[in-house]
């Protein structure tokens, strides 16, 4: 069954893709994205996107990491089987520091990546937009606007309107098969 | 891109993959422990000799046979000639003797089986043992009710350790039939912990 | 209105003169491109490369790698199945060439993370140009480092829980007391690390590609490992931070593993061993000799996948500057290891500098001095920092000089231990060269596979620094 994805429109040139975002913003559009070929700075404010909550899931990660070590260290050496080695003692925090800092970064870092990957919903080999033939020129050399049917504010005659009225070239409707 | 139906099926492959590859590997891991591969291991003797009839019905210790046991770091299995001290006169005739017989004439070893081995590296002093109160049945379970011998416990460091660190929870203090001749003021104490450092099995 | 993606329209900015066009830092400095590259000529250059057919010249080398790689496979598996005593180590050099190439592909693997991480957070834009290569090598430096210490355990299959805490059947943990366990956690954290941080940027790219593949096949394997990249903004925002993230981890990261990798040595109390100055000392080596070899495979990638339009001559001088500053910080610390060796009045620590200097293994040490600390003043000659031909020479001999260096630190400092009666004089097996070409010829290998198959240069970032591709009026 063929579902209506929203309205696409390609950019050229990246002052207008800002003045774009933040007029498409001022009419009250929410479900909306840019799809860009690199980061464009200043894109985010002007879209207000919100700050994502990714370096608290790192913090989060990398504390544990520091925990999980101090504990590994201290319960193998000192509770679970206490062995002299060198007459060193059987817990120190001093030669403990190195694994516990790379423990922390490794735990940090996957959580980062995990992280990154999960609130932005992929994996997922299946794009709503991925039918327009305009669409794949986002990794290439064009900023693609697409706005959500799912909007609140979605009206395909207007939305249109609006995209042209910015600057978009070659704004269309795209549908995609819903499995 | 793929299609939606393409792309969930894509994810249950890979989240199926990575449980399967998960539970394969911590089992082959663990399964391998010695715990799980040794224990149990009976293999068939060259003569059918039945420690139940010997040392259950008859009663003969443990140390009638195995002799070096409270003197030497081995536990010797014994020579022919033990076997014959009886079998001269007791069941003679049997067939299930023939092997000891043969090798009574021809001065041949009976080729006995080993079932209880450690590592070169670990040096385990049965006289150390044995002589601190501790039973054969400790590491041997009671071979008195074995009829083929089979091996009852691990042997790994791991498991050593676990006694060396908490003898009253493994430890069968002496029992009458294993013939040992260990000093009754040892028996009423509690037995104190094995060492834990390397170079007490490792030297 | 400004278009990126027009080239002639781009070039007429000039006379326009709109608002991006005000004089900037960045263009009162030489230009990071040559030319006016727009956004489809980056991705034509970088696909086209990938997307080519290989040519012979690349074919023939990698027969030569891969046949060297498989011939050191087979010595490795001749030792694993022989036992180490195929190697030339004895009492009283324990260490020898396995732990010397085993510190010399880790400090290759050094430069990688420094440029991607480290260049990022200070903002250095140049690093675009190279950073995907640079982390490649790192990954594949840090794969030939780990075959060693793995292989010098004599029985790898059960180095499984020798190295890592896994309960075994000993009831025995890994000695967390030991220099060697942090350099396990140090290195596999490094390798790990690393190799998330290049597939993520390597992310977008490999959505590039997969937008252009023709062929189904490629095109799924493409889509696959892209993981659905669409280039949404709302991604980019995770991205960027996630990026962000990683470099400030990274950084401490870097430095970390080198240090520690020291502390193998550092921490024990063998003369010539025991000394403050190694982690620092042994950082700014790896980075020196990560340097000398990225700029050795770089100019040659360069030259032949036709990237002089992004590589410039201002990057391999940018490249020149960092490995004579490096090179200077090995070089002071060659000088204060003899300082501190007659200052401190220890007769064994001066006797190790002496006959470090003067005694069987001289050659060995002023062919190091020579290659890290002689031959890289050139570099002080502007011209010479440009000169790709010299440029390339001297990362040969830095590469040298740098395995060397640590074969100098292991082998003069064990083989005259305090018992002169014990003294040696390491002499490798053909089977120590051949594991070591070996892993030659299989970082060699990798890195072609590399430069054909996946994007050499971050698509996603050189856009992003292109000149009039960012909005005019942030300030970035």
């Amino acid at each position: 069954m063929k579902k209506t994805a929203g309205v696409t429109g390609l950019f050229h040139d990246p002052d207008q893709v800002l003045k774009a975002a933040a007029e498409i913003r001022r009419a009250g559009y929410r479900k909306f994205d840019f799809h860009t070929p690199y980061p464009l700075h200043g894109l985010d404010d002007a879209m207000g996107v919100k700050r994502t909550v990714l370096p608290w899931i790192s913090l989060g990660a990398g504390i544990v990491g520091a925990a999980v070590a101090t504990h590994l260290q201290w319960w193998t050496g000192a509770v679970d089987y206490p062995l002299v080695i060198g007459g060193k003692p059987l817990f120190a925090f001093e030669p403990s520091i190195p694994i516990i800092f790379e423990l922390t970064v490794l735990f940090c870092a996957i959580a980062t990546v995990v992280g990154m990957f999960a609130l932005n919903g992929l994996p997922r080999w299946f794009s709503k937009w991925q039918d327009d033939p305009h669409f794949v020129r986002s990794m290439d050399d064009a900023f693609v606007v697409t706005v959500d049917a799912d909007d609140a504010q979605y009206d395909a005659g207007k939305t249109r309107t609006l995209l042209e009225s910015l600057g978009a070239e070659q704004v269309r409707e795209v549908e995609y098969e819903d499995q | 891109m793929f299609t939606a139906q393409l792309d969930t099926q894509i994810k249950r492959v890979i989240v199926s993959l990575v449980v399967v590859i998960a539970v394969g590997a911590v089992s082959f891991y663990f399964l391998r422990h010695p715990s799980v591969m040794d224990v149990g291991y009976r293999p068939q003797q060259p003569v059918p000799f039945d420690h139940r009839l010997h040392a259950g019905e008859l009663e003969i210790s443990c140390v009638y046979c195995h002799t070096s046991v409270e003197t030497s770091a081995h536990s010797t299995v014994p020579p022919t000639q033990t076997c014959m001290n009886c079998h001269v006169s007791v069941k003679r005739d049997s067939p299930k003797l023939e092997l000891v017989r043969s090798s009574f004439e021809n001065g041949t070893a009976i080729p006995w089986v080993r079932i209880h081995r450690l590592p070169e590296y670990a040096f385990f002093n049965h006289s150390r043992h044995v002589n601190a109160g501790i039973d054969c049945a400790s590491c041997h379970g009671e071979v008195e009710k074995q009829g083929v011998i089979v091996q009852k416990e691990p042997l790994t460091m791991g498991w050593c350790l676990d006694c060396h660190r908490a003898p009253d929870e493994y430890v069968v203090p002496t029992r009458e039939i294993s013939g040992l001749d260990v000093d009754p003021a040892l028996l009423s104490r509690a037995i104190p912990q094995g060492p834990t450092h390397c170079s007490a099995c490792h030297h | 209105m400004k278009n990126v993606t027009d080239r002639h329209r781009q070039d007429s900015w000039d006379v326009e003169g709109g608002g991006s066009l005000a004089v900037s830092p960045d263009e009162i400095r030489e230009p990071l491109f040559e030319g006016t590259p727009g956004l489809r000529d980056v991705t034509e250059t970088v696909s086209g490369v990938v997307e080519g057919k290989p040519t012979k010249l690349w074919y023939a080398t990698i027969t030569l790698t891969s046949g060297l790689a498989a011939w050191g496979i087979l010595t490795i598996l001749y030792t694993v199945v022989t036992g180490i005593g195929v190697w030339g180590n004895n009492q009283p050099i324990g260490w020898a060439w396995d732990i010397t190439n085993f510190v010399f592909w880790i400090g290759i693997g050094h430069a990688g993370t420094l440029i991607s991480a480290i260049l990022f957070l200070f903002r250095q834009k140049w690093r675009t140009a190279i950073n995907r290569a640079a982390e490649a090598m790192t990954i594949f430096a840090v794969i030939c480092a780990l075959i060693f210490p793995i292989i010098h355990t004599g029985r790898p299959w059960v180095a499984v829980y020798w190295l890592l805490p896994l309960p075994n059947q000993m009831e025995m943990w890994v000695n967390f007391r030991s220099p060697l366990l942090w350099d396990v956690f140090a290195v596999s954290t490094y390798f790990t690390v690393s190799a998330m941080f290049w597939y993520v940027g390597l992310v977008p790219d490999m959505a590039t590609l997969r937008n252009r593949a023709k062929n189904v096949f490629v095109k799924r394997i493409w889509t696959f490992v892209s993981l659905g990249w669409t280039g949404a903004n709302r991604h980019w925002h995770r991205y960027e931070k996630a990026y962000l993230i990683l470099a400030g981890i990274s950084t401490p990261l870097v430095l970390s593993v080198h240090t520690i990798v020291s502390f193998d040595f550092a921490v024990s109390v063998i003369p010539g061993w025991h000394t403050t100055i190694f982690p620092p000392y042994f950082v700014a080596g790896a980075i020196f000799s990560g340097f000398g070899m990225v700029l050795t495979l770089m100019i040659l990638a360069r030259k032949l996948l036709n990237l002089e339009q992004f590589i410039t001559r201002k990057h391999i001088e940018n490249m020149n500057k960092v490995l004579m500053a490096t090179g200077l910080m090995v070089g002071y610390a060659y000088g204060m290891e003899f300082f501190i060796a007659w200052y401190s009045g220890n007769p064994y620590e001066r006797f190790v500098f002496i006959n470090r200097a003067f005694g069987p293994y001289s050659w060995a040490y002023w062919t190091m001095v020579t290659c890290n600390v002689f031959i890289p003043q050139l570099f002080w000659f502007k011209n010479i920092r440009r000169n790709l031909i010299i440029t390339w020479v001297i990362s040969i001999f830095v590469n040298i000089g740098m395995w060397f260096e640590r074969f100098v630190i292991i082998a003069t400092s064990l083989h005259r231990d305090f018992l002169p009666s014990s003294w040696g004089y390491f002499i490798p097996t053909w089977v120590d060269v051949s594991i070591f070409a070996g892993t030659v010829g299989l970082f060699l290998t990798l890195f072609l596979l590399f430069a054909k198959y996946i994007p050499v240069l971050a698509i996603s970032e050189v856009k992003g620094i292109l000149p009039g591709s960012q909005p005019s009026h942030t300030h970035h």
